[in-house]
């Protein structure tokens, strides 16, 4: 197993994905992070919508929140592209017809799976570095602007970070059981970014209107990640629906809802692969 | 073929079948390769020759069947790399990474390490693209990056799909050349597919033959290419037949009776003959089996017609205009042998397929 892994890292390294996808994390990481530092420390204004209302974040909350919401800005981004990662883990051995000499190497199909699984955490973990990294350097940018404290309570901050590495992985896990679900790599780039930026939303929205599921949006995808980061730990409520964060699950509940996805679309995925004709 | 022989580095095919829906790809397949040999697996396209060596490979489930080497299943191989080898048809490789990366992977699984890969690069001449990115590469280098694939860990035990293909007459020269030496020098079991006899009629020592997924015939290449003969030409090919006939040596006449072909291989006991009798000798050669003809006679009798090939147009229709062009074909029965059945061809399992046609070249 470990010489599996040992075969998907080199995969994983030896070619431009290597570096380019850390850079891209970086960038996007900085820059996103730099976006949410601008409104909510250096505009300090967001309208709510309700009446020309507006929140006034630096009134509202305490350093270590809007530190926490600055450097997680970017999450999205961030598992979108963890997302994509696992997506080709797989599908990009269909595409490119690679599988063939992949299962010659390791005809074990199951034990290829995991070591993928395993390889494939480990990358997005690396990944997850450069997206923090660009994230504190683009939010901290704008919080030293601001003259906000940069690194408030270090403790809880660098828990969040760490949280926002575990939303990572387990969007890579969900993104690596599509590609294994659907190998065109297109096809399945398009369901999965799709599903998160349009689908989810838009059920989401509906749900609202449907009183006896509108609880079920918090286990959707993108809503229970924003419950694993816990930013409104120490907001009150009220603002904290207004920042339209609902209700959220307890954030260990929603790392299993997500890590859940990612198994039952590993598994469905694990029980194609073992039995897929490989021609 | 022993039990032990097999259990070595033998390959061992059953029953074994195929569909695709209800597309029957390999049809009951049974044949064995014996270890230490080079054995061609020869078929047109669309014969089901990918989809059988994929099979033996794990890579295909058979619907019914079983293919082993070594007398066990590939995904029953603990370190299958170094055991079997195989290239294979539409193997890919990743366009972005070079292909010593790629061989580097591949040798990751099993603990190779880069030295034997610079080795093996080296071995299949491309040590300098080796750098380069695989998207740029030839279809020679692909070929020649799948062989080192292939050779990775050092096997027994090879399969090579079409390994010609899209090489030019350079590339199949080398091929040829590099088979032998992992056959002869390396005494590794080969099993290479070609839809063209003549691509690998020098290399192979046994053939399997397949049409439509299922076999046609299975032997050795003596056994194919039949029971040696000689032509000899003479002013009284009569007298010369009853003289060889005193000598033990079989005859029939040839070429509209002006000359005979002799049923042995032995050039200079004919001559020898022949002066004995006072006869003179104006011509005198072997005589082999016109083989890309009797390869098309096996694949494209009108029972395996090629089931690929699309309404009327069929090569199998007219075996005679679809071999090469020959010169004055002579169909007599050899004397002594009762056409159609001849003692060359016990050895060999065959199906019901045509006798051998002999040409003289
Ligand atoms: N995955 C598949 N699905 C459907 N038909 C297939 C598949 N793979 C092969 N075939 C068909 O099976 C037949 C045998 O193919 P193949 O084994 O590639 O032949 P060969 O290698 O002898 O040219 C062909 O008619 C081909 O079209
Ligand atoms: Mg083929």
């Amino acid at each position: 197993m470990t010489r599996l892994v040992h075969a998907e890292l080199r995969k994983y390294l030896t070619t431009r994905l290597a570096w380019s996808m850390p850079l891209t994390m970086f960038l996007l990481g900085g820059i996103f992070a730099a976006v949410q530092g601008l409104v909510l420390v250096l505009l300090g204004e967001i309208p709510t919508g309700a009446g020309g209302e507006v929140i006034r974040p630096s009134e509202l909350f305490d350093d270590l929140t809007l530190a926490r919401m600055v450097y997680t800005g970017a999450v999205q981004m961030g598992y979108l592209l963890a997302l994509v990662l696992g997506i080709l883990t797989m599908s990009g051995e269909f595409r490119h017809k690679t599988i063939t000499a992949t299962l010659l190497s390791s005809p074990r199909r199951g034990s290829l799976i995991a070591a993928k699984v395993i390889s494939l955490a480990l990358v997005v973990v690396l990944n997850s570095l450069a997206f923090i990294a660009g994230s504190l350097l683009g939010g901290g940018i704008t919080l030293a602007l601001g003259d906000a404290a940069l690194f408030p309570e270090p403790v809880e901050l660098t828990t969040t970070l760490l949280r926002m590495v575990l939303v990572l992985v387990l969007w890579g896990l969900m993104g690596f059981g599509l590609g294994v679900l659907i190998p065109n790599q297109v096809i399945a780039l398009f369901v999965g970014v799709g599903v998160t930026l349009l689908i989810e939303p838009l059920l989401g929205f509906g749900l609202t209107f449907v009183e006896q599921l509108a609880d079920a949006a918090r286990y959707f995808p993108s809503q229970a990640s924003t419950s694993v980061l816990d930013l409104f730990a120490g907001v009150d409520e009220q603002t904290a629906q207004q920042m339209g964060a609902a209700d959220p699950l307890t954030w260990w509940v929603a790392a299993l809802v997500l890590l859940a996805y990612a198994a039952v679309m590993t598994v469905l995925g694990w029980v194609v692969t073992a039995r897929r004709d490989v021609s | 073929m022993t039990a032990a022989e097999i259990q070595g580095s033998g390959i061992s095919v059953r029953g074994l079948t195929k569909s695709f829906g209800s597309f029957l790809a390999v049809d009951d397949l049974t044949f064995e390769v014996r270890p230490g040999r080079v054995t061609g697996f020869l078929g047109p396209n669309g014969a089901g020759k990918t989809t059988t060596l994929r099979m033996l490979l794990g890579l295909i489930r058979p619907s019914a069947g079983e293919a082993l080497i070594g007398g066990r299943r590939y995904a029953d191989l603990s370190s299958p790399m170094q055991v079997v080898g195989a290239a294979l048809e539409a193997t890919g490789f990743h366009p972005g990474r070079s292909g010593r990366d790629h061989l580097r992977v591949l040798a990751a699984t099993h603990g190779i390490p880069d030295a034997r890969v610079d080795q093996l690069l080296e071995l299949v001449g491309i040590p300098a693209a080796a750098r380069k990115r695989a998207g740029d590469y030839s279809m020679g280098m692909r070929q020649r990056l799948g062989l080192a694939g292939a050779l990775l860990g050092d096997p027994d035990v090879l399969l090579l799909d079409e390994p010609a293909n899209g090489l030019d007459p350079e590339g199949i020269r080398w091929m040829r050349g590099f088979m032998q030496h992992l056959a002869r020098d390396q005494g590794k079991t080969v099993l290479v597919s070609s839809h063209m006899l003549s691509e690998v009629e020098q290399t192979v020592e046994d053939v399997v033959i397949i049409a439509n997924g299922h076999l046609v015939r299975e032997g050795t290449m003596e056994e194919l290419h039949g029971e040696p003969s000689t032509l000899v030409r003479t002013t009284d090919p009569a007298a010369l037949a009853a003289a060889l006939d005193r000598a033990g040596i079989g005859s029939a006449v040839e070429d509209g009776g002006a000359a005979l072909r002799a049923t042995t291989g032995d050039l200079a006991r004919v001559g020898d003959v022949a002066l004995a009798a006072g006869l003179p000798v104006h011509e005198l050669r072997p005589l082999r089996t016109d083989l890309e003809r009797l390869f098309l006679q096996l694949t494209e009798a009108p029972e395996h017609r090629n089931r690929n090939l699309a309404g009327g147009e069929l090569v199998g229709g007219d075996p005679d205009g679809a071999a090469p062009p020959v010169r004055a074909a002579g169909d007599g029965p050899p004397v002594g042998q009762p056409a159609g059945d001849g003692p060359a061809r016990a050895g060999a399992r065959h199906t019901d397929v045509p006798a051998p046609a002999e040409e003289t070249r």
